[in-house]
């Protein structure tokens, strides 16, 4: 195959007419994903609200001290006339809704507070929690990944076993398992939460357990597809080590996948943190969502939620980018 | 050791209530540890507590009035009068009282140069501006509101008397004063917002509330003007500790993982297989302290079938085999009851003949009931209608022993053709199940000073819900003689007409097959050895760590 002049015009003007199409597609790629997130949100809040007023209880209880309350006649209706509880629910969701336009996510039954302040409290906590879990999780995975692709049939088989059991582990088992281990028995580690890095220890590895398991999982399968394919053939040809080999080419490949599923971990590492805030005692807006679920305390619940859901699609829509990043093939095509 | 007897006698007074507490004050090491090392208290440090109940939503008893707030509040907030281990009444805020001949005014003659921590001395004008704040309807009170109820009015007769003057007489008044949600704040502080002072409420106590995390801690500073102990306490003067760092730690293994690592220095809500554990530590001890008012018990409801039938209701108790369960489950931590009220109630009545496990009886009593047919499933019919026994559970107030335990009296009186329908749930869910009138069965704990509890959970008057759902009449017991025999007791103030009259009243209950008594309002507290000087005042046993130092 010779390259004429003629081929090189057409190659040029080929990849102008591509960037182009690439920058349109950037534009229409991002508008799709923010009337996606506006979409979920509005469909998380509107869930939650019908949701915690549909179960049984009384949200004005929640204000008036928790549920079961003696509050009197005169205090009950005082709470529900100045929280608007005593409207029609369809008229209550509305003025939620819109309240939320402003926003204003309003005042928390349980912790007489703004449902704002309240979340900035905790969520830091529970941020913390989650990105240091998602890093070692990944870590776990990687390692496990690499060291059962690359040490034969047998690693194979143990890598496999070990990623199936620890993404089957439920956290509260896993949580009570490592106290009883580190804490009581070798008296290595806190139980609960306690000033500097080593009060993390415990309940990160109870979440990045669980879930490095899932990586690992796709990690693997992948990295083995990576590696008996033609460019690591040709990149091992060209003299490339086999560290090399596994860095620089075969990896980005494996990462492909676990970087999609991240979004989806995240989510998965908020619903873990309610587990785990609560048997670590750990702040966080895992422990808080538990408690306002069970006071019927729906300002907190909604807000809690809708900072959830906005996270979610945040590291989903991060987590596609990066996609690109690592394989421009994405950006070509359309989506 | 001038301090560390406080614990033992404390110990001693339950275990005087029933051999169990005999057993436990024996396993417990804590004679054996080095706690006795100092004669004189050490001055200073700083405690960790964790309790497992929930983080109060607000600091301030007054505001709702739960046992979580009462747990904390016993630290910083006093009331007018205390109770001693005798159950007897004695001066705290108050130093005597006087009640009318009619007994219907009551006044109180408060305790001289006592300051709130900010500065705020008590007077007669703060205890009535206290009143007014429980019984205002936007402080969202509901403890302390309901004890007030026969408080008509209170007036000023000198700056340091008060006067209560009441729609009725009431024998209960000075025992629901002992209730730290009828604490005295500062009035100063009571007219800040609502939120501010749930935040930072302000009293008298031995400790001041210094800062609130939510989710996390509590830190309580030692009150350094402190003047104020109850007539039984140990010491004069500021508390020993300079700090308490109070945790919230709901889980339980979480919990005493931490108190034996160090991390803190004493756990409420031990549950029965960690406390055996702490029985075997030598670095631990164990305070038990059941919570007054009712005994933990299955409530029948009896108005609605199946146990608007005696006969079923007794049935039932007959084919409940509770003790096999509570020994099994509860390791010899909680002693079977055979009354409605707690074991720390002097007036309290038992009648365990009543309640033996006789399953031929129960058959009997249910033949003779006419569920004289059983359906495929082996379970009793009558006309058609299968003896369904719905038993609404709170996760959330029933321990898992106590959970197990229901199950094992569900699996027993299945023998006899029952079908109990145990469900469990949370608390909104539980108490709106309630409110519908949802359930057959029911244990509901409830906490109060004195056999006036009676009152509430079995005046026919409770069965008709507060505009909150909430009633708790739950046995739905409606018998006039028994409405004017509580409602005599609670007015009389002759002490000899007064328990004549509970243990009537309680006879009653028990005879009529309305509940199913299982044992005290469990309240264990465990704490490290060098933690000394620890009790738990007599009124709602809530532990008061004015007296408690550090050994270390």
């Amino acid at each position: 195959m010779t390259l004429g002049p003629g081929t090189e015009v057409e190659a040029a003007l080929e990849s102008a007419a591509s960037t182009r199409r690439s920058g349109r597609g950037a534009v229409r790629w991002l508008s799709t994903r923010l009337a996606g997130l506006l979409f979920v949100l509005w469909a998380a809040a509107t869930l939650t609200f019908f949701a915690i007023r549909l179960i049984p209880g009384d949200p004005a209880q929640a204000i008036l001290g928790g549920p079961g309350s003696q509050a009197s006649a005169a205090a009950l209706a005082q709470a529900r006339a100045e929280y608007g509880l005593d409207q029609p629910l369809i008229l209550q969701y509305l003025g939620q809704l819109g309240r939320y336009v402003t926003g204003d996510f309003g005042t928390s039954y349980s912790l007489h507070e703004s449902v704002v302040q309240a979340i900035g409290q905790q969520l830091g906590g529970t941020l913390v929690l989650a990105v240091a879990s998602l890093a070692v999780a990944w870590v776990l995975a990687l390692a496990v990944a690499v060291f059962s692709v690359r040490a034969g049939r047998a690693a194979w088989a143990v890598g496999n076993g070990l990623e199936i059991v620890s993404a089957a582990v439920p956290h509260f088992w896993l949580a009570t398992v490592l106290i009883l281990l580190f804490s009581s028995t070798l008296g290595w580690l806190p139980a609960i939460n306690v000033p500097g890095p080593v009060g993390l220890v415990l309940p990160v590895v109870t979440l990045a357990v669980p879930l490095a398991g899932f990586l690992g999982q796709v990690m693997r399968e992948s990295l083995l597809n990576a590696l008996h394919s033609p460019f690591v053939l040709s990149a091992r040809a060209r003299g490339e080590s086999e560290v090399g080999v596994l860095v620089r080419h075969a990896l980005r490949h494996a990462a492909l996948p676990a970087i999609s599923l991240s979004g989806w971990a995240f989510g998965s590492l908020v619903s873990g943190a309610v587990v785990v805030e609560t048997i670590f005692a750990r702040p966080g807006i895992g422990r808080t969502l538990l408690r306002a679920v069970q006071e019927r305390d729906v300002p907190l619940v909604s807000g809690i939620v809708l900072v959830v859901a906005l996270a979610y699609c945040l590291v989903t829509v991060a987590s596609e980018v990066l996609d690109r990043v690592a394989d421009p093939r994405l950006a070509e095509s359309p989506r | 050791m001038p301090v560390r007897p406080v614990i033992r006698s404390t110990i001693i007074a339950f275990a005087t209530a029933g051999a169990l507490a005999l057993s436990l004050a024996a396993c417990t090491p804590q004679s054996s540890t080095g706690a006795g090392s100092s004669d004189s208290p050490v001055r200073g440090g700083t405690l960790t507590y964790a309790s497992g109940d929930a983080e109060p939503t607000c600091l301030d008893p007054h505001v709702g009035g739960n046992y979580p707030q009462a747990l904390v509040a016993t630290q910083y907030l006093e009331e007018l009068v205390s109770k001693n281990t005798k159950g007897q009444i004695i001066p705290w805020l108050a130093t005597k009282w006087t009640e009318s001949k009619d007994g219907l005014s009551w006044d109180f003659t408060l305790r001289d140069g006592v300051k709130f921590t900010d500065g705020t001395p008590l007077d007669a004008a703060a205890v009535k501006a206290n009143v007014a704040h429980i019984q205002d309807p936007a402080t969202g009170s509901s403890t302390g509101y309901l004890a007030l109820g026969k408080v008509a009015s209170t007036e000023i007769v000198s700056p340091r008397v008060i006067r209560f003057t009441l729609s009725q007489p009431d024998s209960a008044l000075l025992e629901s004063l002992t209730q730290p949600w009828l604490a005295i704040e500062s009035p100063a502080a009571l007219k800040r917002s609502k939120d501010v002072n749930c935040a930072h409420p302000v009293g008298t106590g031995p400790f001041i509330v210094k800062q609130w995390k939510k989710q996390d801690s509590i830190t309580l500073v030692r009150n350094a003007g402190y003047t104020s102990p109850p007539a039984d306490a140990a010491h004069h003067g500021p508390a020993y500790l300079s700090k308490i760092v109070w945790r919230f730690i709901p889980d339980s293994a979480t919990r005493y993982a931490a108190l034996k690592a160090g991390e803190v220095d004493v756990i409420d809500n031990a549950q029965p297989d960690t406390i055996v554990a702490a029985h075997k530590t030598k670095s631990l001890t164990e305070l038990n302290a059941p919570r007054p008012g009712a005994s933990n018990r299955i409530e029948l409801n009896s108005g609605k079938a199946p146990f608007n039938d005696e006969k079923v209701r007794e049935a039932f108790i007959r084919a409940a085999d509770v003790n096999d369960g509570i020994k099994t489950l509860f390791f010899g931590t909680a002693k079977r009851s055979y009354s409605a009220l707690s074991s720390v109630e002097p007036l309290g009545y038992s009648e365990p003949g009543l309640f033996g496990y006789e399953p031929k009886k129960a058959n009997e009593l249910l033949d003779a009931a006419g569920y004289t047919t059983r359906d495929a499933d082996g379970y009793r019919t009558k006309d058609g209608t299968r003896l369904t026994v719905v038993f609404p559970v709170s996760t959330n107030q029933s321990i898992p022993a106590e959970q197990s335990l229901f199950e094992q009296i569900q699996a027993t009186t299945k023998k006899v053709g029952f079908d109990v329908k145990l469900e469990p749930m949370d608390l909104s869910s539980w108490y709106a199940a309630l409110a519908k009138n949802d359930y057959d069965a029911v244990s509901a704990p409830y906490t109060k000073v004195g056999p006036d509890v009676l009152r509430i959970l079995y005046d026919s008057a409770s069965i008709t819900p507060a505009p909150s759902g909430y009633f708790a009449n739950l046995a739905q017991v409606d018998i006039p003689s028994l409405d004017a025999t509580l409602e005599k007791a609670a007015q009389v103030s002759d002490v000899a007409e007064r328990s004549a009259l509970y243990e009537t009243a309680q006879k009653t209950i028990l005879e009529g097959y309305y509940i199913l008594p299982l044992y005290d309002q469990q309240n264990h507290y465990l704490l490290r050895n060098d933690v000394v000087g620890l009790r738990a005042l007599p009124s709602v046993s809530t532990p008061l760590f004015y007296d408690t130092w550090l050994d270390r």
